[in-house]
């Protein structure tokens, strides 16, 4: 999840604060077609990862046309965004908790000694080919070649001859993808709801700072800490110290890191 | 002793060296001139001296008391006054505004009348031209009137010293010469002034001093006439004088 | 300058008619409402006039909300209660304003954020004080004052009177800054931080000084509506609705200008109210965010002060 949002801020200078309630809308999606058509959730991650490609246009539009300086303006328009999404997503379910319940991915997996639950071993195993996938495409590819030369300096890239717009097109396609996919992960592990989505904006936030702005397998490592923080906490201390834990860990790392993301983007 | 002092002072962004262990004193009341080409550290040097920028290493003394890398503020109180090449004006702020900022929070010679401090805001306007600009916009001046008001918001703060980074670069000759007036005004008050000016010409008729900055590293020092003669000079400037 | 006290005059006057008419007290109580975040939206214009942008106002309401019923129920007078709760988001604002020393700009209004978050967790967490998720009940109403007449103190016009005289306070607070010396501080630093520090101005205590005033203003809203309402629940008063709200109607009433962001507020609380959630009811609160973002997209001067840094002047 927090992959999208860090190319976003690469490519666009952007911080989309309305990731997390994409990442719930996704998660609505699927559940609503896994509740009306039944199909299964592996069909179901890149039907939820098209269906977030017209907000990924909007999105870019949107973006694509905020004043300097960029990162405030994108905040306070994103901002907005998330409001509108929650109000929209509340609207048309009702605010309540769902969960995609697919039976088949409650059932254990013996590995050995281990009884691993099947649906985290396929977020895990889907996020892994994931960020492999992706990692390949930037680094392989020439649609990669022009993402990462837009991301360091658009203006050179379009001097040699990228074509920036559609770079950034096709990364807000990707990333809103990659959150509507992320969103039908989350929803059939966790209940999702309206509101759960600045939580989500939050995480993928710390995991941007601890990572470094597009260092996928930095991004990887952090996701599993972050993970692993937050699961302590959890049966640490119970379910309620989870958001204050996140606050704290993205206070934590805006003042750690000043010296490197916030400062290197402050001017 | 000088009123500013730079001991060994050396800059590197990265691995690359703006400066190389540089050593510079202005006097009190003198008038001294910073050349050097493009690139070869003149805004780095003011920034280290002004406070804004810690130096690798090296230090800074004005008037007896190290202020090396800041914070600006100290620097501002002491009495460092500057200017900035390209003009970093209070942009939605009025003219009369931006020079009351240091007017009202300076110092030294501080009024307590919010009128005295008012007049002495239109005083320095009209002294740099811009008495009848006093209610626009900072952001609405063209390019000559903002270098004014840089001029103006420098002196606001009642300062002992003003580095003055390229107040004649990008104005008509009429600007530049007025710009002559300004810098023989200032002397006869009495101020101490450090300057970069991109023309050798223009600072000759104003300076005491003049050092030659190139590729970090002060090489030549002496009399204006002294370093024309210099081959240094005409090595770090070919081509590059009068541009 | 003087035209805006006058007009501000007027206003109050014309506001301290409907009571005294006889309006349903629904009517007064959705108009004590957009007095009090009006006060709010002005309170974070307060900030912003000195440069941060806060995305967690908040914070400083539920402060001031938790503050003043905390006391109130622990015996004080609500008055009392109500400047305790004031004193308590002073506090934290300042506390906030403390991460000005290391963020900047969209960081700094992370960094608000990430507060008032951290705040509606403890709430949610610490229940021996706060109550938990079912928040504290029971809040004493607050008293009718004997030397006025019941007419402008009874039911819903108290609170009326009440919330319509903070955000005058609010806006009498801020009209005062804009023509001090506090004021020419502020949107120096506002405007080009280093070059006023080069003038001997050192930033941190002004800023800090400009979160307190906000957070103040704020808590005391906070704990007016503590009050009124009489119940506190961390998802109702540090619901990022106080967040959200005042940036929404600041920037679209036009950031720093004296009345701008509160008429914004009741204009876009009364349009959401009385019109929008009639037709709509699931989506009237679409209306603040469709504001939002037409104003950063269409009206660049009504975010002047968001465009820091952008502008230089090339040679």
């Amino acid at each position: 999840m927090a992959l999208g949002f860090s190319m976003i801020l690469g490519v666009s200078r952007s911080l989309n604060l309305a990731h997390g309630d994409l990442v719930v809308l996704g998660g609505y999606v699927g559940y609503s077609l896994w509740a009306a058509a039944g199909l299964s959730p592996v069909l179901l991650l890149p039907v939820a990862a098209l269906a977030l490609a017209p907000a990924a246009l909007v999105w870019d539009w949107l973006l694509k046309r905020t004043p300097e300086p960029k990162e405030l303006s994108s905040l306070v328009l994103t901002f907005g965004l998330s409001l509108l999404l929650q109000t929209v997503m509340r609207a048309i379910w009702r605010g309540e908790y769902r969960l995609i319940a697919e039976s088949s991915l409650g059932a254990s997996l013996q590995l050995g000694t281990l009884a691993l639950n099947r649906g985290r071993v396929l977020a895990a195993v889907a996020a892994l080919a994931v960020v492999g996938l992706l990692w390949l495409a930037l680094t392989r590819t020439r649609w990669g070649q022009a993402v990462r030369a837009t991301s360091i300096d658009p203006q050179a890239a379009a001097l040699v001859g990228i074509n920036v717009d559609g770079a950034r097109r096709s990364t807000f396609l990707l990333a809103l993808g990659l959150s509507g996919a992320t969103g039908v992960l989350f929803a059939t592990l966790h209940y999702v709801h309206p509101a759960a989505g600045v939580e989500l904006t939050l995480m993928a936030i710390v995991l941007s700072i601890w990572a470094g702005v597009g260092h996928l397998r930095s991004v990887l490592a952090a996701g599993l800490l972050l993970g692993m923080i937050e699961a302590l906490t959890v049966t640490g201390w119970g379910p309620g110290w989870r958001e204050p834990v996140v606050a704290l860990m993205l206070l934590g790392s805006l003042l750690a890191r000043s010296g490197g993301l916030a400062r290197g983007h402050a001017h | 002793m000088p009123i500013l002092e730079g001991r060994g002072v050396s800059v590197a962004f990265g691995g690359l060296s703006a400066l190389r262990g540089v050593d510079v004193a202005i006097e009190e009341r003198e008038v001294v001139g910073l050349l050097g080409p493009n690139g070869s550290g003149k805004s780095t040097l003011f920034n280290v001296l002004g406070g804004l920028l810690r130096p690798t290493s090296g230090e800074v003394w004005f008037r007896g008391q190290r202020i090396t890398g800041g914070p600006p503020w100290v620097a501002g109180r002491l009495g460092i006054g500057r200017t900035f090449q390209i003009p970093r004006p209070f942009a939605g702020l009025s003219v009369l505004d931006s020079v009351l900022v240091g007017v009202t929070f300076r110092t030294r010679h501080r009024y307590r009348r919010a009128a005295d401090r008012r007049a002495e805001a239109e005083r320095l306007l009209g002294l740099v031209g811009l008495a009848d600009k006093a209610g626009a916009r900072a952001a609405a001046l063209s390019l000559g009137e903002m270098k004014r008001l840089e001029l103006a918001v420098a002196l606001s703060s009642r300062p002992a010293l003003l580095l003055l980074d390229e107040l004649a670069s990008g104005l008509s000759p009429k600007g530049r010469e007025e710009v002559v007036l300004f810098y023989a005004r200032l002397r006869e008050r009495g101020m101490t002034i450090f300057a970069v000016e991109h023309s050798f010409g223009l600072l000759a008729q104003v300076a005491d001093r003049m050092l030659v900055l190139d590729q970090g590293q002060i090489v030549v020092d002496g009399p204006p006439p002294a370093v024309l003669a210099s081959p240094r000079v005409a090595a770090a400037y070919l081509g590059e004088e009068e541009r | 300058m003087r035209s805006g006290l006058a007009a501000l005059l007027g206003m109050g006057v014309l506001a301290a008619v409907p009571p005294a008419l006889g309006f349903h007290p629904y009517y007064l109580f959705l108009l004590s409402t957009a007095f009090l975040l009006a006060a709010v939206a002005s309170a974070w214009n307060l900030l912003a006039y000195a440069g941060p942008i806060s995305f967690g106002h908040a914070a400083f309401f539920g402060l001031g909300a938790y503050g003043a019923a905390l006391a109130s129920l622990g015996g004080l007078s609500p008055w009392g209660a109500i400047a305790l709760g004031g004193l308590a988001g002073a506090a934290g604002a300042a506390g906030v304003g403390l991460l000005s020393i290391r963020l900047r700009g969209a960081y700094l209004a992370l960094g608000t954020l990430a507060c008032a978050e951290l705040l509606r967790g403890l709430a949610l967490i610490w229940s021996e004080v706060t109550g938990g998720g079912a928040g504290l009940a029971g809040i004493p109403a607050l008293p009718v004052l004997p030397w006025l007449p019941r007419v402008l103190t009874e039911g819903r016009a108290g609170a009326y009177y009440l919330a319509l005289a903070l955000l005058g306070a609010a806006l009498g607070l801020f009209a005062l800054i804009r023509r001090s010396r506090v004021g020419l501080a502020f949107a120096a630093l506002r405007e080009e931080e280093e070059r006023a520090s080069l003038l001997g101005l050192r930033p941190l205590p002004w800023t800090l000084l400009a979160f307190a005033l906000s957070g103040l203003v704020t808590a005391l809203c906070g704990g007016l509506y503590a009050h009124v309402v009489r119940v506190v629940e961390p998802d109702l008063v540090f619901s990022r609705h106080y967040s959200i709200l005042p940036l929404v109607m600041a920037t679209f009433g036009g950031l720093h200008t004296l009345l701008g962001p509160a008429a914004a507020a009741i204009a876009l609380y009364l349009l959401s109210e009385l019109v929008l959630h009639p037709l709509l009811p699931a989506l009237h609160q679409v209306g603040y965010a469709l504001a939002l973002i037409a104003v950063i997209l269409y009206l660049p001067g009504g975010l002047a002060g968001l465009r820091r840094g952008g502008r230089r002047a090339h040679p």
